[in-house]
């Protein structure tokens, strides 16, 4: 997952939870080896080899997961796109400079859901160069699974962090905790401050953070970091992070990610959707929905 | 562009991913997790010009607590104490207003057993005063959507009552009504900040329905009416309060059509929560409503009416509450958590009743009416 995880169980019978903890970290793993596009034999390397050449048959998880990322493009308006991937060539954030010129705009046409040939059960990308991935929800899918295969497990009491993608599955159940919500805390966007950005109490359901400052550099005092417009090509940086609570880590995965490309609409945006949220903005304010959710 | 209006439209999205449905925390129905009990003492008294009316005090308890699990049982009981009068015919004074005074107690008991996406109640109630006797059974059905967006909800509902004066001196003896009622409803989050509801009620009762109090009073022994209910909560965040309005429009087979206008606001402050609240209200006649007669100045009087009314024939009623009126009423609710388990609360309530507040004006010669209410309240979780 390239990213620190960890599984926190809480219940008796340590062997029980053992065993769940065990089935829990597979089924991460088989998701992993599954879905990365940085793994050669995973179904989105072979569907990424295939573009310009022939159609690939999928099996259904990939089917509903191809879904999803159609129906994020369209309820993001275009924003989230799963085949924006491949402006990273353009962007080297490392070496901490821009695009040569023209060169976003030779990406740009190998970017566009909406080119993707996807009936349901064969995809193609069209165009030798396209790339897909599943970025901004699979490490949450797999957090959601996770949770999924504990609860199978009759774990009640457990919490799933995939590198900040968090799933809480019930209440704490150690003795003296028991019925207690778990405290998650959200990281500051900016070093300096010490202490986390806010500690939210959450019972049962996903958390998930995307930030402006997984990778950036600044420049002539411009930041510009990895939230690409898959339209323009170009760093969308209105929002230092923004965190969303929701029912499951896969929603909240999915609306920080589009909250962060919305701009100035996001915080609309996210209410319309009916997620709590925590965002700041690039002026460092804190703003937040409800606002009295969790505590400081 | 329809994706993007449907609301919490990415986590329906998620929903179709294999497994999550079982780990998605939306629950629709879900059984509560602590006991409640409130205990609320209530006062009531209306007047009109120159007459103190009815005064009620109603101590009411009210428990509910979850058990085994899936279920709820929620109880409640009140004590009511009536002393007063009743006008005899319209409002105006003609003679000796009888005094009365009586007791009324009342108790309702509900089963839920909670479901997944949905729960079923079952209800029983009792209510019983000198001269009557009301016994209910209902039904109610609730089902959620997977994103938990809309709830439906169904109900079925019966009420027996028993009618009899004659303890009291009265002459009407064990007279029965029955009363059907069939209820459906929808209730559905419009944007985060927007919950609507809609409710119709058809409610079919047979038996007796005069007042047995009344003089020249005779209404058919069917009543059938048609409630149509229209909710919208709406949170304004700036605010952080909630503003709940609604519009209720009812039309049965006396001829009765009623318009209810109601709106409140829900402000937290601190620990407080106020809420101030104003409603609207106006009907039409019944068919069968008769005004005063007037004598030659134009002046009601009782002893023309009473003649008037003596020659009546078919349905015919002198009820106040039959008449066409408006009325508002004004409240106010105070209430101081303690805790996130205790709270008190008191409420003042204005009401105001009278012809000339109907749009199109009401009956004629009917004295304005008045009302207060005061309640106080305590209630614990545990």
């Amino acid at each position: 997952m390239a990213s620190p995880c960890e599984l926190l169980l809480e219940g008796k019978g340590e062997a029980a939870l053992r065993r769940g903890a065990a089935a829990a970290i597979a089924e991460v793993r088989r998701i992993e080896s599954k879905f990365s596009r940085y793994l050669p034999h995973s179904v989105v390397s072979r569907i990424n080899a295939a573009a310009g050449g022939q159609a690939l048959d999928v099996d259904a998880e990939t089917a509903s997961l191809l879904d999803f990322a159609a129906s994020l493009w369209e309820s993001s308006e275009g924003l989230f796109d799963a085949t924006s991937g491949v402006l990273r060539r353009a962007w080297d954030f490392g070496a901490r400079r821009l695009p040569q010129p023209g060169q976003i705009e030779s990406l740009l046409p190998l970017v566009g859901w909406r080119q993707v040939e996807w009936n349901g059960t064969r995809i193609r990308l069209p165009q030798p160069g396209m790339q897909l991935d599943f970025g901004g929800f699979g490490k949450e899918y797999a957090a959601d699974r996770a949770a999924g295969v504990l609860l199978e497990h009759g774990v009640a009491h457990a919490l799933v962090n995939l590198g900040g993608d968090i799933h809480v599955l019930g209440p704490h159940g150690a003795p003296g905790l028991a019925g207690q919500p778990w405290q998650v805390a959200i990281e500051r966007p900016r070093p300096g401050v010490s202490g986390p950005l806010a500690t939210l109490a959450i019972e049962r359901g996903g958390v998930a953070t995307s930030g402006d400052y997984e990778r950036f550099f600044e420049l002539d005092g411009k930041r510009y970091c990895h939230i690409l417009d898959p339209r323009t090509g170009w760093p969308v940086c209105e929002w230092q992070s923004i965190s969303v609570v929701a029912a499951n880590t896969t929603a909240a995965g999915a609306l920080s990610t589009i909250a962060m490309l919305k701009g100035a609409q996001a915080v609309d945006w996210l209410t319309a959707q009916g997620a709590s949220w925590l965002a700041v903005r690039a002026d460092g304010e804190l703003l937040r929905h409800p606002p009295l959710a969790g505590g400081q | 562009m329809a994706a993007t209006e449907r609301i919490g439209g990415v986590f329906a999205a998620t929903l179709l991913l294999p497994g999550l449905a079982a780990v998605s925390t939306v629950h629709a129905e879900e059984p509560p997790d602590q006991a409640e009990i409130a205990l609320k003492y209530g006062y009531y008294r209306d007047w009109q010009p120159g007459l103190d009316r009815v005064k009620v005090q109603s101590p009411q308890l009210y428990l509910l607590t979850p058990f085994a699990g899936q279920w709820s049982l929620e109880a409640a009981t009140v004590s009511d104490s009536v002393s007063g009068a009743t006008p005899r015919m319209h409002t105006t004074r003609s003679g000796a207003t009888p005094a009365m005074s009586d007791h009324r107690s009342a108790t309702d008991v509900k089963v839920t057993r909670y479901f997944h996406r949905g729960s079923i109640t079952l209800g029983g109630g009792y209510s019983g005063e000198n001269d009557y006797v009301s016994h209910s059974q209902n039904v109610e059905g609730r089902w959620s959507t997977e994103d938990n967006n809309r709830t439906w909800i169904a109900g079925y509902g019966h009420s027996g009552d028993v009618i009899d004066n004659t303890g009291s001196g009265g002459s009407v003896e064990n007279q029965h009504r029955q009363t059907r009622e069939l209820m459906v409803g929808v209730t559905q989050a419009a944007t985060a900040n927007d919950v609507v509801q809609a409710f119709f009620t058809r409610s079919m009762g047979r038996g007796y329905f005069s007042d047995p109090y009344k003089d020249f009073d005779q209404r058919p022994d069917s009543r059938r009416a048609s409630i149509t209910l229209l909710r919208w909560n709406h949170h304004l965040e700036k605010y952080d309060a909630t503003v709940r309005s609604s519009w209720r429009y009812y039309q049965d087979s006396f001829g009765i059509r009623s318009h209810t206008l109601a709106a409140e606001w829900v402000q937290p402050v601190g620990v407080w929560t106020i809420t101030p609240g104003l409603r609207y209200y106006m009907q039409s006649a019944a068919s069968f409503y008769y005004d005063p007669v007037t004598d030659a100045q134009g002046v009601p009087s009782s002893l023309l009416t009473r003649r008037y009314a003596s020659n009546l024939e078919g349905y015919y009623s002198p009820d106040q509450r039959l008449s066409a009126f408006g009325a508002v009423t004004a409240s106010i609710k105070v209430a101081y958590a303690f805790s996130e388990a205790s709270s008190v609360d008191l409420k003042v309530e204005q009401y105001r009743q009278s012809s000339g507040l109907r749009f199109g004006g009401g009956s004629p010669y009917l004295d304005p009416f008045r009302a207060s209410f005061v309640q106080f309240g305590v209630s614990h979780k545990f």
